[in-house]
């Protein structure tokens, strides 16, 4: 067995380990928000599986696609995830921003 | 079935588990899980590429990819409208 097979194999079982972790993380969850937290997770589970193709067939056309899915979901991950808890603080309170009788630290 | 097939039969059992939450919670439950779930059929088709050696399936995650940022955002945007 040679070094890459072992790399690609620890990077394909770290990314679809962490994809089942933020599988779960969906499932277990109770409250939407907490369930928010996991959509960045499955994100860095497509780059390393991204990564583990690249390790396997260099840096050729299937590897940079690759690469650039990975980099697309790395992108838009934290972008959906604003924008989906924008969108649930608009639909329960009405108004993204900050209500005068609601108790908020604001640091400095 | 090499190392690639296996991963990827791997993430389609998990894919049944995002979409039970599709299926039982409310909308926007249903919208985390749909982001999840399209990680994960990205990430299904890239080692689907890879396990066949079929290039074009690398293609379609990468359209997949921008066209499911496209699709949420927009289930995200009619969701806060109260329907």
């Amino acid at each position: 067995m040679s070094a890459r097979s072992i790399a690609v194999a620890v990077l394909l079982v770290a990314g679809v380990g962490l994809q089942a972790l933020s599988c779960l993380g969906i499932a277990v969850m109770r409250d939407t928000l907490d369930r928010l937290h996991y959509v960045g997770p499955a994100s860095f589970g497509v780059l390393l599986v991204a990564v583990a193709i690249v390790v396997q067939e260099s840096f050729s056309l299937i590897g940079d696609k690759a690469l650039a899915t990975a980099a697309v979901l790395l992108v838009t991950g934290p972008v959906l995830a604003h924008v989906t808890a924008r969108s649930i603080r608009l639909h329960r309170q009405g108004d993204w921003r900050i209500g005068r009788d609601e108790d908020v630290e604001v640091e400095g | 079935m090499n190392e690639w097939l296996v991963a990827a039969t791997v993430l389609l059992g998990l894919l049944v588990v995002c979409l039970a939450v599709c299926v039982a919670a409310r909308a926007f439950d249903a919208l985390v899980a749909l982001e999840v779930s399209s990680s994960i059929l990205a990430a299904v088709l890239l080692l689907l590429a890879e396990g066949f050696h079929r290039q074009p399936f690398v293609d379609l995650a990468l359209i997949f990819a921008v066209l499911s940022f496209a699709g949420s955002l927009t289930f995200a945007r009619l969701l806060e409208r109260r329907l």
